[in-house]
């Protein structure tokens, strides 16, 4: 006895709504020569006779039963029940992007309505009285290969993620057609062709799902890139004449339906997200720097010797400001005044409008020209508007030269 | 009443959609695809940071490390759209450059720190 779970998607209809899943247990003896198709027919006849599915050859050539088993796209009649480890639950579910007529059997009609693109028939150059030659060892044999056995099961557009996000897309079944027959150096309809497929090939993603489900083995990836490489290697040789004048765009949707609103949602928040970081890195590598602190530098200002007691001296500084990507030279006096060991280093820019101060030594205070300011020996403030003492630099002595702390 | 009863389809399921068996229907080519988007975003995220707070070890990893993704997965497709590598091969493909760009990745990150 070895009985299987198995739960079929089920939708009527006659009832309308979503649909859902259905669990059968089955009894099935051999379970190496049971396919799922098998599995089916016996439900119909032994359990429910309701439930609906498609099929027609019952060896894997006429495509009519692809359908997702187990979360893979796959014909019912290739599939083996002893595919699945044994005891495990066999979910059946009707293919992705058709629309479902029901239970298992889904309406084709976008499937062949997008195999139309590729113009999917032979149309030759002219008239022949001989067949054409061509090698089985010709490299467009081997590339086209057999690819040409595709059975238009379905599976590949099912299991293709872009089918759903991309109208225009033909998807994969409908570009390996076209494929074959764009490597086929006896059709006559190239530039037609590739002009209606060349666009579709940009949809893909490179994800392989087409190629990982395809019960013939054939790759739509592959056939999607070598449509791409045929492109580029006839991009020069287009005669315009050969090519339709116009092809029928589709019509612009009229209403915004959500898919439609959230992708420009989508768009505009990336593209929101996009400048913002953009900006905040132009931000931050331009204006940044600037903002930031200067570092502070010492700088000589000359030999302790040189700076007599009892006196003030005014020597230039002459130093640099790195602000941002540019360096601002600066040159500023200082003013030293020495009395014994006490050294004080006052900046020379009067604390009321940034006038330069100079010592006046007859009347022994500090003198700005352009508000009458006045400060002490100290920096103190004695007359006019400054609103505060002189500003001091810090400053040390190192091996007998004075330097004084810029920033 | 209308003799032809006109029967309502529904809409066609969504891939993924009410399968209990999504995730064994994510292959690897598509977490690749995924993986490089994915890596893509955090990349401008990580470069935004780099910026700001220069030479900070962590945000340094995660740059490294992102780059090193979305390059692989990025030489993953030019191979294959130029037909350097033959389809077949697609999934080791997936492995063998993720595992050769986190392998410099590697190299770079030791010699440096």
């Amino acid at each position: 006895m070895s009985v299987r779970a198995i739960r079929v998607f089920r939708y009527d209809p006659c009832l309308g709504g979503e649909g859902g899943f259905e669990g059968y247990s089955l009894d099935i003896p051999d379970e190496s020569n049971t396919t799922i198709l098998d599995v089916l027919l016996r439900l119909q006849r032994e359990q429910d006779s309701t439930l609906a599915f498609r099929y027609a050859c019952r060896v894997n050539m006429c495509g009519s039963c692809a359908m997702v088993i187990n979360g893979t796209e796959g014909l019912a009649c290739k599939t083996n029940v002893s595919d699945f480890p044994a005891g495990k639950e066999i979910t059946l579910r009707p293919l992705n992007h058709f629309p479902i007529i029901k239970d298992l059997v889904v309406d084709m009609e976008p499937f062949f309505k997008k195999y139309e693109a590729s113009l999917p028939f032979f149309e030759p150059k002219g008239e022949y009285e001989e067949p054409i030659k061509i090698r089985p060892d010709a490299a467009e044999r081997v590339d086209i290969g057999l690819a040409t056995e595709c059975i238009a099961c379905g599976c590949c557009v099912s299991s293709c993620t872009m089918f759903h996000y991309h109208d225009e897309y033909a998807g994969p079944a409908s570009l390996n057609r076209a494929f074959t027959l764009l490597a086929d150096s006896r059709d006559a309809l190239f530039d037609q062709r590739m002009t209606k497929v060349l666009d579709s090939c940009y949809n893909c993603r490179t994800e392989f799902n087409c190629t990982e489900v395809c019960p013939k083995n054939i790759s739509g990836t592959r056939a999607i890139k070598y449509i791409q490489r045929l492109a580029l290697k006839h991009r020069n040789d287009k005669d315009p004449a050969a090519v339709p004048a116009a092809v029928p765009q589709p019509e612009p949707p009229t209403m915004v339906d959500r898919r439609s609103f959230l992708r420009k949602v989508g768009v505009g928040v990336m593209g929101l997200g996009s400048a913002l970081a953009l900006g905040g890195v132009l931000t931050t590598t331009t204006v940044g720097p600037t903002l930031a602190e200067t570092p502070k530098q010492w700088i000589p200002v000359g030999e302790l010797k040189d700076f007599p007691d009892g006196a003030i001296s005014t020597r230039p500084l002459k130093y640099e400001i790195k602000s941002g990507i540019y360096t601002q030279p600066v040159t500023m006096p200082v003013l030293i005044s020495r009395q014994g060991d006490e050294i004080i280093c006052f900046k020379a820019s009067c604390t009321h409008l940034g006038c330069i101060v100079h010592w006046d030594d007859l009347s022994g205070r500090f003198r700005c020209a352009c508000h009458g300011g006045a400060f002490d020996r100290k920096g103190d403030v004695i007359a006019g508007p400054p609103p505060r003492p002189l500003d001091r630099y810090s400053f040390r002595v190192d091996a007998g030269t004075l330097f004084v702390e810029v920033s | 009443m209308n003799a032809k009863a006109s029967l309502e389809y529904r809409t066609p399921l969504k891939w993924g959609e009410l399968d209990p068996h999504r995730r064994e229907n994510t292959k690897v080519g598509m977490w690749a695809w995924l993986w490089q988007r994915i890596s893509a975003l955090a990349i401008v995220v990580f470069l935004v940071l780099h910026v700001t707070l220069t030479y900070k070890p962590i945000i340094q990893f995660g740059l490294l490390l992102f780059v090193a993704f979305h390059a692989a997965l990025g030489l993953r497709v030019i191979l294959l759209d130029f037909n350097i590598v033959d389809v077949k091969y697609q999934r080791a493909l997936v492995w063998g450059l993720v595992a050769l760009g986190l392998l410099s990745m590697g190299i770079i990150w030791f010699s440096i720190y």
